[in-house]
């Protein structure tokens, strides 16, 4: 359907979709309307204030074509990525093409919908949440992904439904010998007081280059509650720039924790949108980088009406020449009084030539709140080097114990076992690389 | 509303309508800006032809540079064609008793605390001959020299003292550093002088010396103090008592040079004219102040009290080169009415083991918008280094915003920031408990806010340490509760 198109990565979007000659037939509005922003919108830069410290370099050094949607490659061997709990709830997408070899779901309260995008493209509720509350100014990823996204997940839960069993949403990236760009879709719509745990994971088989621009939508309605882990351990060559956004209704939780491992750049812009009073939202993250890896992110907490907490705990661990940059935004709009935010960055700096920019930041236009961040960049304590040596441990282990301790935090909010098993094995991994 | 609060509030919201009438000196000197009004400006200043080119050199640098837009206030830029770059020393209204000034301004002078002879001053009464201003001022100037200190206006020390200058000046803010600092380094009208030499402790505050002969150096004030090997001082800009001035824009330029083992302390109050109810009128402060610890074992402190203005952009900084240097920021920034503050600091850590503190507390009411806008930079090379920061807001009223922008970096793995801020306003409960130990309500609060600064106004040379704990008071009356 679509052509294979080649382009200079600076004017990526455009080029992609002048070559492709036409926009994809779907969703017609959305696209056309993305198109127009990628035609007006320059890609950014260093001089950009969002982007004054990123290297985008592993995006423009590169060209990326689209990848050709007719083709999932059904006799890959994925067993080892499934998760036990999820054997029956699971979507599966290789190089952004739905796999239906590879996915399963079954056994799904009455009502409950997990599938592709592409086969519920006239579904109502699809039709009338896509697109709809991924409004990031003077981006163009969201209309990359807006414009080029063909297959996704589209999970609805209705009114007072619990789906048990965690969904699993598996995107793998073969060996391509051509540097290409994939645009990964979620759309999640939670009716009153239902609930589910999403699990999101993007692996990269390979170490090619290749450039992942993921857009998650989740809209929760009043009561609903929502438990969202994101893994990303993308080729050591790729770059991710991912924009999740999460809209609140009153009473709706939305718990969502990232964990980086891998990609030579990542980029992460989540939002949750606080829409009415009383809600309740976590934006963790984990971060372990190292060699010349870049990791980015860009949060905002938006809370426009009263009663809202929220929370974030931001865990980074850079080694070697590796760079990490955090920018929090809490938002506080005018009368969304009793507000309580909690904002935490803690950076843990154990090489010399990386590098560690952080900027939490507060904007409060409300009396009666109480918002707080703390940012620390810093390193092991000698104290408790030697204390662990003391009791019979190398140096090295001492470190490696203590690193491990220090991600552990994050770790531990997995609601599911056997994504915190999985975690804690990519944990040791990063301290006792030697 | 108390008839009291009234009285003070009209007088803080009133155009200041006693004394300094336009002058007659200046008439004859055009407005605008270009090079031959430099080179006019720079000849009736008398000034050698170094520093003529130095001006030159600057406003070229000003021409193509752009006006900066990112901070967050919103203002009517200034007209620079509309200025007048030249103006002679002010002359003071001349009234014959304190009965004849205005007596809101007399009531804030006690609410102040300031002395009766002081009043006088300030209000520009004559002196009578009880208290001799001349002598003191004299004895002072006697006790510097002996400890061999200059300490005498900036044009003064371009003729006087041209190495010095030569040397110093544009070495911590260059001419180009920004759009500000470029126009004051091509225009600046005086300002201050300070030399400390070898191993000397200054013998005074120099604070105190601004109390009895409280200068005025016009709107681009240029000050430069350099501290020698092993020297301290301490420097007080400023005043409690509001002041009014007909330039809107104020650009000035501040820099510190601290060598080995120096130690400078600079304090700042300021409370210029911050425009009417409606944020009509009132004075742009648009500062550019840094200090650098060039030396081992050097420190510079800049406390700050800011509470006037219309517009106040303004980030004093520390570039922490020296090995063992310590940089220190205390801040208590006030907004009301409709009054924009974007300050905070920077702290540059180049050297081994250096040290940053930082504490900013930030009061907003009314409909004002304040922010905290700092940098921590720790250099590779800037092993062991610390960096503590502590900004704190507080929110009076519904209809005011408190921002934070700090941007931390950090380049080894030796080194540690901390940064911590917290948002929060004036608890029911403390003013509760208060209340319930027979304080009145307007005093709880103002014990609450005296409390949620006071870790900054410690930090004030003594004698004003008190007078600014009334000033927040006198600021924030009527606003809260």
């Amino acid at each position: 359907m679509v052509k294979m198109s080649t382009v200079s990565t600076k004017e990526l979007i455009h080029a992609y979709v002048q070559l492709s000659g036409k926009l994809r037939e779907n969703f017609n509005e959305l696209r056309s309307q993305a198109k127009e922003t990628l035609d007006n919108c320059p890609f950014p830069t260093k001089k950009d204030e969002e982007w004054r410290f990123t290297d985008l370099k592993s995006i423009t050094s590169n060209k990326f074509e689209s990848v050709d949607t007719s083709v999932a490659q059904a006799n890959l061997e994925l067993d080892e990525f499934h998760l036990p709990e999820a054997m029956n709830s699971r979507l599966v997408f290789i190089d952004g093409n739905f796999s239906p070899s590879h996915s399963a779901i079954e056994g799904m309260p009455d009502g409950v919908i997990v599938g592709n995008i592409s086969d519920f493209a006239e579904h109502e509720q699809l039709l009338s949440h896509l697109g709809t509350i991924t409004n990031y100014e003077d981006d163009v990823f969201v209309p990359l992904n807006d414009v080029n996204f063909q297959d996704g997940t589209f999970i609805y839960v209705p009114k007072e439904t619990v789906i048990e069993q965690p969904i699993h949403i598996l995107n793998v990236f073969t060996h391509r010998n051509n540097p290409h760009f994939v645009t990964p879709r979620v759309l999640f719509v939670g009716e009153m007081f239902s609930k589910a745990t999403i699990i999101e994971e993007h692996i990269g088989l390979s170490d090619n280059v290749y450039l992942n621009v993921p857009v998650n939508e989740f809209r929760l309605y009043s009561g609903a509650h929502v438990h969202h882990a994101r893994i990303q351990r993308d080729s050591k060559n790729a770059s991710h720039i991912s924009r999740p956004v999460a809209m609140l209704d009153a009473h709706a939780e939305y718990h969502s924790y990232t964990i980086c491992l891998g990609s030579k750049l990542f980029r992460n812009e989540p939002r949750v949108i606080q829409n009415a009073e009383e809600v309740d939202f976590t934006v963790d993250g984990l971060v372990l980088i190292d060699g010349e890896q870049i990791a980015d992110t860009h949060s905002i907490m938006d809370h426009r009406f009263s009663h809202g907490n929220s929370h974030q705990l931001h865990k980074v661990v850079v080694n070697d020449q590796a760079h990490s940059i955090f920018n929090g935004k809490i938002f506080v709009a005018k009368d969304a009084q009793k507000i309580d935010s909690f904002q935490e960055n803690r950076n843990l700096l154990i090489s010399d030539s990386g590098k560690v920019n952080t900027k939490p930041q507060l904007e409060i236009f409300a009396d009666d709140v109480r918002c707080s961040h703390g940012a620390t960049i810093g390193q092991l304590q000698d104290e408790e080097v030697f204390y662990l040596q003391s009791r019979g441990l190398t140096e090295q282990k001492s470190r490696e114990l203590l690193v491990y301790a220090f991600a552990l935090e994050s770790v531990e909010s997995m609601a599911v076992k056997s994504v915190e098993e999985l975690l804690l094995k990519e944990v040791i991994a990063y301290t006792n690389r030697d | 509303m108390s008839e009291e609060t009234k009285a003070l509030e009209s007088m803080i919201g009133e155009e200041y309508k006693y004394g300094f009438t336009t002058d007659v000196e200046y008439e004859d000197f055009p407005k605008g800006i270009s090079e031959d009004i430099i080179r006019e400006l720079s000849s009736r200043k008398e000034e050698p032809e170094w520093m003529l080119e130095f001006r030159l050199k600057s406003y070229r640098a000003w021409l193509e540079m752009e006006e900066p837009e990112w901070f967050n206030a919103t203002y009517t830029k200034p007209d620079f064609e509309n200025l007048l770059y030249y103006s002679a020393p002010k002359k003071r209204p001349s009234l014959d008793s304190l009965d004849d000034v205005d007596p809101n301004i007399r009531e804030t002078y006690e609410k102040l605390g300031i002395p009766l002879e002081e009043q006088k001053m300030l209000a520009g009464v004559a002196v009578d001959a009880v208290f001799d201003s001349v002598s003191v001022f004299t004895s002072f100037k006697e006790k510097l020299a002996e400890a061999g200190v200059i300490f005498c206006s900036i044009s003064e020390a371009i003729k006087e003292h041209p190495d010095l200058v030569k040397k110093y000046m544009g070495s911590v803010i260059p001419a180009r550093d920004n759009f500000y600092a470029a126009l004051n380094s091509a225009v600046f009208s005086d300002g201050s002088f300070c030399y400390i030499p070898k191993n000397t402790a200054c013998p005074m505050e120099l604070s105190t010396y601004f109390r009895i002969n409280n200068m005025e150096s016009g709107q681009f004030e240029r000050t430069l103090i350099i501290a020698e090997e092993g020297a301290s001082v301490s420097y007080l800009e400023g005043c409690t008592a509001p002041m009014y001035d007909e330039n809107q824009l104020h650009a000035a330029v501040v820099e510190l040079i601290a060598l080995d083992h120096a130690d400078i302390k600079y304090s700042t109050i300021q409370n210029w004219y911050s425009g009417d109810e409606n944020g009509k009128g009132g004075i742009y402060n648009f500062v550019t102040k840094r200090g650098i610890c060039k030396g081992n074992h050097s420190k510079i402190s800049w406390t700050q009290l800011e509470t006037g203005s219309a517009v106040t952009l303004k980030y004093p900084s520390v570039i922490l080169q020296g090995d063992h240097s310590i940089g220190e920021f205390y801040s208590v920034a006030v907004t009301t009415k409709k009054q924009q503050a974007d300050t905070g600091t920077k702290m540059i850590h180049l050297g081994k083991n250096t040290r940053s503190t930082i504490i900013s507390k930030g009061i907003s009411a009314g409909e004002s918008n304040n922010s905290y806008r700092g940098e921590v930079k720790i250099g590779k090379k800037a092993t062991g280094s610390k960096n503590y920061s502590v900004c704190d807001s507080m929110l009076i009223g519904q209809s005011c915003g408190a921002h934070t922008f700090p941007y931390i970096s950090s380049e080894n793995a030796s080194s540690s920031v901390e940064h911590e801020a917290t948002t929060s306003r004036v608890g029911e409960e403390q003013i509760f408990y208060l209340m319930q130990r027979g304080i009145s309500e307007q005093d709880a609060i103002s014990m609450i806010i005296n409390g949620f600064v006071k870790d900054v106004l410690k930090e004030l040379p003594l004698e004003f340490a008190v007078e600014a704990n009334k000033l927040l008071d006198i600021k924030l009356e009527g606003s809260v509760g």
